[in-house]
């Protein structure tokens, strides 16, 4: 039963993060034309295509330097604050993780935590500001929760991606309080918020890349 | 000298805005780096930035001036990932405003701790000629005590006491240790600081305006002699 998760699992979550996004990028885009400058599904793409590239010269050995090497890439390509926000999170969960080839459960918790918290501290943002925390914060917090109860870490991931989903879809009516999309004021609401449901889509993918650990 | 970094979502924007500054500047400028754009389209990279900050590692500290918001979060980004440890600071003054004022003060010699004060408050110069409100700043300690030495002119220059006779005027003043204050009392506005570009802009001064210098210090009369012959001499703009 796998309770870690190996650098190759690691690259596989962020292979199928970069799929998804990519097959989401026109949805992420329509989602960002309501709110912002209609460009969150081409920078997302272009980001994530990077980090594919870079994974491929396998040249990061341990967690905490994979994950930061994530982070600078995504800081470099995204651009804007999606760039900055994404970056920080990996750069945060690098800065968390053991110079280890794996994360056992309780090391994956602490640095999504940190990912998190990191992301909180540079935007300033909480729950309810529909942005990108709105997915992640419930993800964390579920988690932690789950596996506190003793539950194995794929059934909590699980669990953590589903958090996400209800609260990507609790940006729907939400007024937007930070970012560009603020500008707008009421007229912000009614619209899914472009960076929770880019988030949620990293969730995601760490679920299925951790379930698919499970079945082997 | 201190350097200066302006983060823009936009190349152009940051070009024209620092344009807009230099011409306030005539000797030496201060060296400016501009970290505008990301990926080729309108954003910030908070690691042009770092790179960029990186590049005045030399220079009396830094100031990071920025325009909307993703651009303050990728320059605090920029501070964690950068290569340098000289200081610097992220100023919270509106971009052009704070821009100008940061280039004068720059060039002037001014500290990094007095120009980020200076491009801080940069809006209220701005909300003091938008809303009638009859003093300016720095208000409250006109009280008595005579100064050293005083003089009183009527502005002739064509369009008053604008933003490059005031960047004059910030850089004459700043070469003697007197502290020196003008008052439009025309208006009723000041004193405010001769070494502040946006205090001076705070005045509104109009041609026509009579302006009182006051100042305290050892060259207390060279000071209002020297800031005197410049509101005589129209600031170099009478043709």
């Amino acid at each position: 039963m796998p309770e870690t998760l190996t650098i190759d699992a690691i690259q596989q979550w962020l292979n199928r993060f970069a799929s998804e996004i990519t097959t989401q990028a026109d949805w992420l885009t329509e989602l960002d034309s309501a709110i912002g400058d209609a460009d969150h599904g081409t920078n997302m793409v272009r980001g994530t295509a990077a980090v594919v590239a870079k994974l491929d010269d396998r040249s990061t050995k341990t967690v905490q330097e994979l994950l930061k090497a994530v982070g600078m890439t995504l800081v470099s390509t995204v651009g804007g604050a999606s760039g900055s926000l994404y970056g920080t999170f990996f750069l945060e969960m690098g800065r968390n993780s053991p110079s280890s080839a794996q994360l056992d459960a309780s090391e994956l918790e602490n640095a999504l935590r940190a990912g998190v918290n990191g992301v909180i501290a540079r935007g300033h943002a909480a729950v309810g500001d529909k942005t990108m925390i709105d997915a992640l914060e419930p993800a964390v917090t579920v988690l932690s929760q789950s596996l506190a109860d003793g539950r194995q870490l794929h059934g909590s991931i699980a669990a953590a991606a589903a958090a996400a989903t209800t609260g990507r879809d609790s940006t729907e009516p939400l007024v937007a309080r930070k970012g560009r999309a603020s500008y707008l004021g009421d007229r912000s609401a009614g619209h899914i918020d472009p960076g929770a449901a880019s988030a949620t889509i990293l969730v995601a993918a760490l679920a299925a890349s951790v379930g698919e650990g499970k079945a082997r | 000298m201190i350097g200066i970094v302006l983060v823009s979502h936009s190349e152009a924007l940051a070009n024209a805005a620092m344009e807009l500054a230099l011409q306030m500047v005539h000797g030496t400028q201060p060296p400016i780096r501009i970290a505008a754009g990301a990926a080729g389209g309108f954003g910030t990279d908070a690691t042009a930035i770092a790179s960029a900050i990186d590049d005045l590692a030399t220079t009396d500290g830094v100031l990071v001036i920025t325009d909307l918001g993703s651009a303050i979060l990728s320059a605090s980004l920029a501070l964690e990932i950068r290569a340098s440890t000289h200081q610097v600071v992220i100023s919270d003054g509106p971009f052009v405003e704070a821009t100008t004022a940061a280039v004068v003060g720059a060039a002037a010699g001014s500290s990094l701790a007095d120009i980020t004060a200076e491009t801080s408050n940069a809006l209220s110069a701005k909300k003091t000629q938008t809303v009638t409100a009859p003093d300016a700043s720095g208000g409250d300690d006109t009280a008595p005590g005579s100064p050293a030495a005083s003089a009183e002119e009527r502005l002739i220059n064509p369009m008053g006491l604008h933003a490059r006779p005031a960047s004059l005027l910030v850089q004459t003043a700043g070469e003697f240790s007197a502290d020196v204050e003008l008052t439009n009392t025309t208006a009723g506005r000041g004193p405010v600081n001769a070494c502040s570009v946006i205090g001076l802009l705070s005045l509104a001064a109009s041609r026509n305006d009579r302006i009182r210098i006051d100042a305290n210090g050892p060259d207390a009369s060279q000071a209002v002699n020297a800031v005197k012959q410049l509101v005589l001499q129209g600031f170099g703009e009478l043709s």
